[in-house]
Parts: C-alpha cells; sequence; structure tokens
C-alpha cells in the first residue's frame, strides 16, 4: 500500500521555522544566523542570554506542550470513537490545572519541582475517571460534551474558588490565572526538566499502539476479535493521554482547542489511520502551538496563549458541529 | 470445532450447549430478544458467561488474544463507522493477528462483491456495503470458525444469497460457520438449527426435524404451512 511521508516532512519543516522563528523573534530581534550561531555555542552575550535562558526554553516546552495534547486529543478520540473528544472539552485539561492550581495554593509547589506535575498528573487522572463514569463508552456526542460542560465547570469553579482563598497573596493568586489562562511565558529549564522527558517517553511509547488503534477506532468487540486484548490497549491509552495531558498542563496551563483542532485538520488531509495520523498529530501540535505562542508575541495587549488558541479553535469546533458528518 | 457447555448469563442465557463440528453450517433463529446475539458473543468469547467454551479442543481461557484472533472471526450487527478508513484498511485489519500480512484481503473483497469499493471511506457506505465489508474483515483472518450475526440482514437479495452460498463454502473447506438468521425459510438449507427462546435452547438438529410447525408456533407464535413459493436462487 503506498503511504507517503511527505505531509510529514511538510509538517517536520513547518515545525523546524517555528522553532527558528520563536528562537529569533519577539522584543529583540535577532538574525537567523545569530540563532544559530548560538545554537552551536557562538554569539554574542546578548543573544546568549536571550536565547539560551529565555526563548530556547519557552520553545521547547511550547513543543512538548502541543505534542501532548495533540497526541492525546488523538488517543481521546480513539478511545471514545469519537471524533469530538479532546483533552480540553472533557474536562482533562482543566483538572489538571486544578491539581496544579491546589498545589500552589497549598503551598506544595514550592517543596519540590516535581510537586506540580504531580498533582496535576492527579486532577487529570480525577477529572478522566469522571468522564468515564458519566459517559460509558459508545455514549453519544452529546452525552460526552455534557460530561465535559459539567466537569469544565465543576473544576473551573473549585479553581475559582481557591483564586478566591489565595486573594491577597498576590504571587500565588497571580500564578493560579496564569494556569487558568494558559501560556508559555517565563518558562525555564525547570519547566523544561518538568515536561520534555515525560511528553517525549509518553509519545514514544504511544507507538506500538497505532494498528490496534485503528482496531479500536472501529470498534471494541470487533477490535477484540481480532485478536486485541481490548481492555488492556484501553487502559494503556487512558493513563498514556491524561499523562501527556496533565504535563502540558502542568507547565502551560489550560490549552484548548490543541488536541481537537490538530488531528482534525490532519485527518483531514491525510485520513484516520493511526499508523500515520499520530506522528504527524505530535509535529502538527508543536508546530501549532509554537505559531500560537508567536501570535502572543505580536499581537497587542499580551494576549494570552490559552487565548489565542481558542480564538483560532472556537470557532473551527463551531464549523465542526455544523458540518455534516 | 467449537464445544461449549451449560453457558449460562444473567436472565440472557440459560444453560446452553452447543458443538460445531468442522465442515459445519449452524443456523441460530429465534424471536427478538431470544439471546442469539448474546450467544455469538459468549461464544467469540466477546461476552463472560458462566459454563465453558473450548475452541479447536483447547479451553477459550488458555488462549491468548491473538491467537483468538487467528482462529475465530466474528462479525456483529452493530457496525457503526465514525472514522473514514478507507475499505481495503478495514478488510486488511482481518489481517491483525497475523503482523497484517495483507493476504486473503483481496480475495475476501471479491468474495464479498466490494473489490470496486476499496478506495471509499467506510462512513460513505450504505448499510450493505459496510456490512460486506466487516465481513470480508472476517473472511481475510482465513479463521477456522466464522460466528456471523444475521449478515443478511441488510443486504438485498442477490448478496444475501452470496452471502449464504459464501458460507456453504466455507462448510465446504471444513470450517465450522455459525450464522443467526431470522428467515426460517433459509435456516432450512443449514445442516443444523439450533433454536432459542428466551435464552433457552428451545430445540437443534436437522432443520427438517427441528422446524416442524408445532415448534414454530410455540416459539414464535405464527402458524407455518408447506406449499407453493417463489423460489430465489443465484444463477
Amino acid at each position: 500500500m503506498k503511504r507517503s511521508w511527505a505531509p510529514a516532512w511538510l509538517l517536520a519543516l513547518l515545525l523546524v521555522l517555528a522553532f527558528m522563528a520563536s528562537l529569533a523573534l519577539g522584543e529583540v530581534r535577532l538574525a537567523p544566523s545569530e540563532v544559530l550561531n548560538v545554537l552551536l555555542g557562538g554569539g554574542e552575550n546578548l543573544s546568549r542570554t536571550v536565547v539560551i535562558d529565555f526563548r530556547l526554553p519557552r520553545a521547547l516546552v511550547g513543543m512538548a506542550v502541543g505534542a501532548g495534547l495533540a497526541a492525546s486529543g488523538v488517543l481521546m478520540q480513539s478511545f471514545f470513537r469519537n471524533p469530538l473528544a479532546s483533552p480540553g472539552l472533557l474536562g482533562v485539561s482543566t483538572g489538571g490545572a486544578l491539581g496544579a492550581v491546589t498545589a500552589l495554593a497549598l503551598g506544595w509547589a514550592s517543596n519540590s519541582v516535581f510537586a506540580l506535575p504531580a498533582a496535576s498528573i492527579a486532577g487529570a487522572f480525577l477529572a478522566t475517571f469522571a468522564v468515564m463514569a458519566l459517559a460509558k463508552r459508545e455514549a453519544s456526542a452529546e452525552h460526552l460534551l455534557l460530561a465535559g460542560v459539567a466537569l469544565n465547570a465543576l473544576f473551573g469553579a473549585a479553581t475559582s474558588f481557591l483564586l478566591n482563598l489565595t486573594a491577597g497573596r498576590f504571587e500565588v493568586s497571580g500564578q493560579i490565572v496564569f494556569w487558568m489562562l494558559g501560556g508559555l511565558e517565563n518558562r525555564t529549564w525547570v519547566h523544561v526538566w518538568m515536561v520534555l522527558p515525560g511528553t517525549v517517553l509518553g509519545c514514544l511509547m504511544l507507538l506500538p499502539y497505532r494498528r490496534a488503534m485503528n482496531l479500536l477506532s472501529l470498534g471494541e468487540r470487533g477490535a477484540q476479535s481480532l485478536g486485541v486484548n481490548v481492555r488492556r490497549l484501553q487502559w494503556e491509552i487512558i493513563a498514556l493521554s491524561t499523562v501527556l495531558t496533565a504535563l502540558a498542563t502542568a507547565v502551560g496551563g489550560v490549552i484548548g482547542f490543541v488536541g481537537l483542532v490538530v488531528p482534525h485538520i490532519l485527518r483531514l488531509g491525510f485520513g484516520p489511520d493511526h499508523r500515520r495520523l499520530l506522528p504527524l498529530s505530535m509535529i502538527g501540535g508543536a508546530a501549532f502551538v509554537l505559531a500560537c505562542d508567536l501570535i502572543t508575541r505580536f499581537l497587542p495587549g499580551e494576549l494570552r496563549l490559552g487565548v489565542v488558541t481558542a480564538l483560532l479553535g472556537g470557532p473551527f469546533f463551531l464549523w465542526m458541529l455544523r458540518r455534516p458528518t | 470445532m467449537i464445544r461449549a457447555e451449560n453457558l449460562t448469563l444473567g436472565t440472557r442465557l440459560h444453560d446452553v450447549s452447543l458443538h460445531l463440528p468442522p465442515g459445519s453450517l449452524t443456523a441460530v433463529v429465534g424471536p427478538n430478544g431470544a439471546g442469539k446475539s448474546t450467544l455469538l458473543l459468549v461464544l467469540a468469547g466477546l461476552l463472560k458467561a458462566e459454563g465453558s467454551i473450548a475452541w479447536l479442543g483447547e479451553d477459550l481461557n488458555l488462549i491468548t488474544f491473538p491467537e483468538r484472533g487467528r482462529r475465530l472471526a466474528w462479525v456483529g450487527q452493530d457496525l457503526q463507522a465514525d472514522f473514514a478508513f478507507p475499505v481495503r484498511d478495514v478488510v486488511a485489519q482481518g489481517r491483525h493477528s497475523f503482523g497484517d500480512d495483507g493476504e486473503f484481503v483481496d480475495d475476501a473483497m471479491q468474495a464479498l462483491d466490494i473489490a470496486h469499493l476499496a478506495d471509499r471511506p467506510v462512513t460513505r457506505l450504505s448499510g450493505g456495503e459496510r456490512h460486506r465489508t466487516f465481513l470480508a474483515r472476517a473472511l481475510a483472518t482465513d479463521a477456522r470458525i466464522q460466528l456471523w450475526d444475521e449478515p443478511t440482514a441488510n443486504l438485498d437479495v442477490r448478496h444475501g444469497l452470496d452471502v449464504l452460498q459464501l458460507a456453504t463454502r466455507l462448510r465446504d473447506e471444513g470450517r465450522a460457520v455459525l450464522i443467526s438468521l431470522h428467515d426460517l425459510r433459509a435456516a432450512l438449507c443449514f445442516d443444523q438449527v439450533l433454536v432459542l427462546d428466551q435464552g433457552r435452547l428451545a430445540a437443534s438438529g436437522k432443520p427438517e426435524a427441528v422446524l416442524n410447525p408445532e415448534l414454530i408456533h410455540r416459539v414464535f407464535g405464527v402458524k407455518a404451512y408447506m406449499g407453493q413459493e417463489m423460489i430465489l436462487e443465484l444463477p
């Protein structure tokens, strides 16, 4: 069977361009040659500081967030057999954010670097289990989305409550607002270590599941009759997708629509075969988040990343709902 | 080839035992809700029930998942397709437990008359075409045991007869084929008929012995006459 990898190269090229742009562009504008110089260990002191201390960690975190969220979206869509499922709509992102905010509000986050991602993972799993309990598998799209609406509202309210509790402690409440809106500002190498190894590992662990996910997305029983251990596969992919979302949320806050929009566009363009869709979504998600982050740097009023992805993703989602299936 | 003893599942199945020998074509009939689909799911190992099941002489619980995929193929009734895989890719999934070697895929598409739809997304098929696609996926497994749940329900007369003829061919190749049906007249052509009623096996055996007016009246609540009727067969 012919399977062209041209789209992968194209997306990879886009990703490289977005990566270089996010290192070069901003308040201090650097020439591409200077960026390359810095990456190769040379360059002026100012450029080195700008690239190595500020923009490189931000870009790496952005790529990990984008790849993780997009992969997580692909997994949830396959798991729920529903192209509308995604970490944002189902409340898994908000669950992760609630975990992160709880860790901040209660001061755990200052004790250990890993407290924040751990709390975020716990919150995301809470949300995943709640969605699974509320909307049984093969639930209708309406049921699933309504469960997501309810969870998003609930976790949002709990987060607001924590925000109220910390009123007056401006440093903490500022951080909480950051997690609610999502963004990549001021990300440091600590955040890179928080998110990047886990995301790379998670994405690599997913690759062997691609063939079985093809079968699963056409029905659980059919997949099992063809030799897939469906129960185990489902646990593994839902756990991995939750961890990927949680890691992304722990460093970037709630960044919506990446897991929905990116797999969808790629599926429209290159078909639903997970052997291609999953790696393409990882590359495409990373490029999408970097591109959105670049937009935040140039639009006036310091738009947050989560706001930009929502501004782009919201209309897309509405268009998708109107589209005849 | 497949043997089941005392299958019981809540109120859906009561103490059903059966044996499908190699080279046999068996029909399961019964009113709506009699437990036909449940029985097929249990036999396919897709639904847990009390009792014991053996495939090719081996206890089902001891057979690994990939080996199950090689030994038995099952096609359900409720075939949804929410993702636009091309027909050929769906049929090729039948080879999952064989490392996607692509064997029998073209033959299976030919046999189900969907070769001309190979590149069409499954989301853009009619109900009957989709059913034939999933039957082709089961056929591509080359499994020794085939369980099909109402395979003809969505099909036109011609393709319905095709499927029954295909089942006969598989029987002649030495496989065990079990098909659930509503068409009692079609069941008359099978080697063996199982009649399910409220989860119990009401009768089993040769169709001419089992499908008598008395039983049909008792189980289905209709009167059966033998008489002149239009006969449809493949040219």
